[in-house]
């Protein structure tokens, strides 16, 4: 369970400081589905860095169970996103020089995950997992991402509109391994996304908008990435 | 704008290194071309002095001006690279927006600035020291006094001659690299960076993959970073040996400039160093690897190489200096041959060690305090 009160989150210097987020409270259920939706500006990706661990709030208190983070030091922060979460990125983020099944040992290593291939069949790789990013394309790229982030065996995974850069095939094929693999594993989910589309795949939606949770609604029904519009 | 403010603190490092190169040129330049032209004035009793000063004069200006302006050229040439090169994206989109390849390089012509500004000061200290280093040479009183006289073409040749070269280096090297096209410059398709032709290890762990990817991948900040240690190792030492052929000011002089030229080496990879592997290092911190493995991973892959370089700077020095004195003193009997100092090179590791992992230590927490977030926006 994430538990976030009271969350403030300003950017700039004194006179020109602009509040991002606006005393936010929210709660998230383990092996839930949550997309965060939202306008360009609406604070929602800056509302996924702080409670995922990657920025600190101006105040306010993000709980783990019984673990404040916002209250860790840096290294008890870099320990807690080493064990707990994991990240994908619209960018994708790989390191260039390295093959898809190095890229995916950077998680797996963390965790003393033996098992890495199997993430990369899993994702549909194996014949790519020599191979270097330059080499794949947008949608392959994305899918070691998920690998990467899915052999660290996190127990949080944060997605920052992972279908941002691809094509409606790719994306939906993207989303619909996510999803599949969360089924198997059983992680939670807090996804970023523009796209009103994709939230009708998450059982939990948090509409922002400047700055604030304007609404927060189930899904009575989950479709999947076939399913719901592009 | 492609030349920032932050650059022009990069290009005083430039000025620095160009500014001692020249100081020392010219001092040991000026002082040969000016006792060359007084040696009708030399009395038979001071000729022999008048011959080892020349030839000591032209050997400690080959050795240590040669060995300083070599380094220094080597050394601006890798950093104009890769300064240039960690530009390819702005390069790219100038380029996308339609400027033209001889408008964008021009922009480059700032490294000639950049050398002028150094080699400028280096020539006024040069000749405000001069008058001391004159009276130096002639402690013995046997030549007659060499009059300071200050040579255009030497002065030339040493100030707008490197500036003109250094702009015309970088603004080739810029239009050599925007002959291609917009969208590779912007790495936007698979052709900039061609796909390494050596497969990893299947069971390598992922850090010490890492440090290998990044040592093989990054040659030129390898190359630098073991020419910084080159140049400490070589300056240090030889400044050591450098007392029982030259003054001990000399020494001192030899001594500071090869720091500081070291430092300033070290400096300015480090930091490219640091910049070039920005990215990979926000991931490992978003992904929760600690610093200490970010820099064993990023820097620690160079130590090698900076022993390396300390071991060849050894081996250069020593060569060098022998060679040099075999050459001045070859029509005299009875002088020792020159031997390897191994206190010398005890008393440089000794301080090279402490200083390069204090260093080290110093860039691991710059990287400690990058925040994976504001790179990401990049």
């Amino acid at each position: 369970m994430i538990e976030i009160k009271n969350i403030v989150k300003s950017y700039g210097t004194r006179k020109n400081k602009f509040q991002i987020l606006k005393n936010i409270s929210a709660e998230i259920s383990g092996g839930d589905f949550v997309v965060i939706l939202g306008a360009s500006g609406s604070g929602k990706s800056t509302f996924l860095n702080v409670i995922s661990g990657l920025e600190r709030p101006d105040s306010g208190t993000v709980h783990y169970g019984s673990t404040d983070i916002t209250a860790l030091s840096d290294a008890e922060l870099t320990a807690f996103r080493r064990e707990t979460v994991g990240f994908i990125f619209q960018q994708y983020y790989l390191l260039p020089n390295m093959t898809v099944e190095k890229n995916v040992r950077m998680g797996a290593d963390l965790s003393g995950n033996r098992d890495y291939l199997s993430i990369i069949d899993a994702v549909g790789l194996h014949d790519r997992r020599k191979k270097y990013p330059s080499e794949l394309s947008g949608g392959e790229q994305q899918r070691v991402a998920v690998a990467r982030a899915l052999a660290k065996r996190p127990k949080v995974l944060f997605l920052d509109e992972p279908t941002g850069a691809l094509d409606e095939e790719t994306g939906r094929q993207v989303l619909d391994y996510i999803c599949r693999l969360q089924k198997e594993y059983g992680f939670t989910i807090v996804m970023v996304t523009h796209n009103a589309n994709i939230a009708e795949m998450a059982n939990t939606v948090f509409k922002m908008n400047s700055g604030r949770i304007e609404n927060i609604y189930r899904n009575e029904t989950q479709k999947n990435a076939y399913e719901i519009g592009w | 704008m492609i030349i920032e403010f932050r650059d022009c603190i990069r290009l005083f490092g430039i000025s620095v290194i160009v500014c001692l190169a020249v100081f020392v040129c010219t001092i040991f330049l000026n002082y040969n071309l000016d006792i060359t032209a007084a040696e009708e004035q030399i009395a038979p009793e001071g000729r022999v002095i008048y011959e080892a000063l020349v030839m000591t004069g032209k050997a400690v200006a080959a050795v240590s001006g040669g060995c300083l302006a070599a380094t220094s050229l080597v050394m601006l040439l890798g950093y104009i690279r890769s300064f240039i090169d960690a530009r390819a994206k702005e390069l790219g989109v100038l380029k996308a927006l339609g400027y033209s390849a001889p408008a964008i390089s021009r922009r480059f012509l700032v490294f000639g600035a950049a050398v002028l500004a150094g080699a400028v000061p280096g020539l006024f200290f040069a000749y405000c020291y001069m008058p001391a280093f004159y009276a130096r040479q002639n402690e013995t009183g046997l030549l007659p006094d060499i009059r300071i006289r200050f040579h255009p073409e030497l002065s030339a040749a040493l100030t707008l001659l490197p500036a003109a070269l250094f702009a015309l280096l970088s603004m080739l090297y810029a239009l050599s690299l925007l002959k291609k096209p917009p969208l590779q410059l912007l790495g936007k398709t698979g052709e900039s960076r061609p796909a390494p032709r050596r497969r990893t290890g299947t069971d390598r762990p992922f850090l010490k993959e890492l440090k290998r990817s990044t040592l093989r991948d990054q040659k030129l900040f390898a190359f630098l970073i073991g020419f910084s240690a080159f140049c400490f190792s070589s300056m240090t030492q030889m400044s050591m040996s450098m007392k029982d052929l030259s003054s001990e000011s000399f020494s001192g002089m030899i001594l500071t400039i090869g720091l500081l030229l070291a430092f300033l080496t070290l400096f300015l990879s480090l930091t490219g160093v640091v910049k070039a592997n920005s990215k990979p290092i926000a991931m490992l911190k978003v992904f929760g690897y600690s610093r200490a493995e970010c820099s064993r991973a990023i820097l620690g892959c160079y130590r090698p190489v900076a022993l390396a370089g300390f071991a060849l700077g050894s081996v250069y020095q020593y060569v060098l200096l022998r060679l040099t004195v075999t050459c001045i003193f070859a029509d005299y009997e009875g002088i020792p041959e020159f031997q390897f100092s191994l206190r010398a090179l005890s008393i440089s590791l000794a301080a090279f060690i402490p200083v390069y992992e204090l260093i080290m230590h110093g860039y691991a927490g710059q990287i400690s305090r990058m925040s994976p977030k504001s790179i990401m926006l990049e």
